[in-house]
């Protein structure tokens, strides 16, 4: 290329295509403006497969994202199933602790009755003023009583180890829910790296907002009450609230 | 005194349940939500309502609401116990007529405590 690179054209060149055509070389003149056009050419060449690069590694770092379709695919549905998994095994729980203690009160309730029965014999006998019949009669009841009592603490005693095992559930709820925190970590991650790839800056996303409701406002349990002044902190916060209505 | 409990959580409704029986009360119904609520409140004599506010189908302060709609039923006094803790929330429970409110979690001694001032000042 001899060609000097002030403007695409040399003077020379001019002259040259107008010698040409002039004497009817058509087709020198062509290969002279062919090598003419021949660096505008690769320069844009050049810049389209600088374009096409980045367009490329573009797609492959968002493809680096493919892990946000295994996400949605495979993980989030797993943790679908592990929160049902927590619901079934806190429900158990409750339903077993429930159980045992429904059978301990008519237990309890049995021996209650059963002290406050021989309770007014046994007075009279602190009182020394119990006869022998009524004497006989106490002796018989507190046998009774206290061979009720032997076997039914042993009774309470298993309903109650029942309790403590109903407990177990903890553990492993803790384990399950320990893991969807950390998918729901890695879900915000990723979405937030999609944010960045489509140029839309995350802090500016991040506004301060409440969490949706549904109808009627309902929104469950809230469990960050200290940062919120539009819910009530607890029992006297609702008595406090319904008061100043004329409740 | 005949008494419904609505909740969609059954270990909730046995909690209450439990509890509303070592109080005295022992002709206890249940129901899961406010749909199916609302038509055994009609059929039957109920003297009280306890409801939970969230729960799929009708909610309780729509169950609240119809009660009070009801002619028939407006008399009967409806207790609340709920997680739902926006004071915009019990305004709108007040508001529609509620005769107790009670946040989860909760304790036996301030549902006693609220039972009695809700029959106190119906006596």
């Amino acid at each position: 290329m001899t060609i000097a690179m002030t403007g695409q054209i040399s003077l020379e060149q001019a002259k040259s295509v107008v010698e040409f055509l002039e004497s009817g070389q058509q087709a020198a003149a062509d290969a002279i403006i062919a090598e003419i056009q021949n660096p505008i050419n690769s320069e844009l060449f050049a810049e389209i497969g600088k374009l096409t690069r980045q367009l490329h590694d573009s797609l492959t770092n968002f493809q680096l994202d493919s892990r946000l379709s295994d996400l949605a695919t495979a993980d989030i549905p797993d943790a679908k199933e592990r929160l049902n998994y927590v619901i079934t095994m806190t429900e158990d729980a409750a339903n077993k602790t429930m159980d045992a203690v429904e059978a301990i009160f008519p237990v309890v309730d049995t021996l209650a009755e059963q002290v406050a029965a021989v309770n007014p014999s046994w007075t009279k006998l602190m009182n020394n003023d119990l006869d022998l019949k009524e004497f006989k009669s106490l002796c018989l009841d507190i046998d009774t009583l206290l061979k009720n009592t032997g076997k039914e603490t042993q009774h309470i005693h298993s309903l109650m180890t029942d309790v403590l095992m109903a407990q177990d559930f903890q553990d492993l709820t803790g384990q399950v829910i320990r893991k969807v925190i950390e998918l729901v970590r890695e879900v915000e991650e990723s979405l937030i790296n999609m944010l960045t790839a489509f140029g839309i800056s995350a802090e500016k996303v991040q506004g301060k907002t409440t969490p949706k409701v549904g109808e009627n406002l309902v929104e469950g349990p809230i469990v960050n009450t200290e940062n919120r002044d539009d819910v009530v902190e607890d029992q006297d916060d609702v008595d406090d609230l319904l008061s100043s209505l004329g409740f | 005194m005949k008494v419904l409990v609505v909740d969609d959580f059954s270990t909730m409704r046995r909690i209450v349940k439990n509890l509303l029986r070592d109080l005295g009360f022992t002709n206890i119904q249940e129901a899961d939500d406010g749909s199916t609520a609302l038509p055994m409140l009609q059929g039957g004599d109920f003297d009280f309502v306890v409801t939970d506010w969230n729960m799929p189908g009708m909610q309780g302060i729509d169950l609240l609401k119809a009660i009070r709609a009801d002619a028939s039923l407006s008399h009967i006094p409806v207790l609340l116990i709920t997680a739902e803790a926006k004071k915009e929330q019990i305004v709108m429970a007040a508001q529609a007529g509620v005769n107790g409110y009670i946040v989860k979690p909760f304790t036996a001694a301030t549902l006693k405590t609220k039972l009695d001032k809700i029959f106190a000042r119906l006596a």
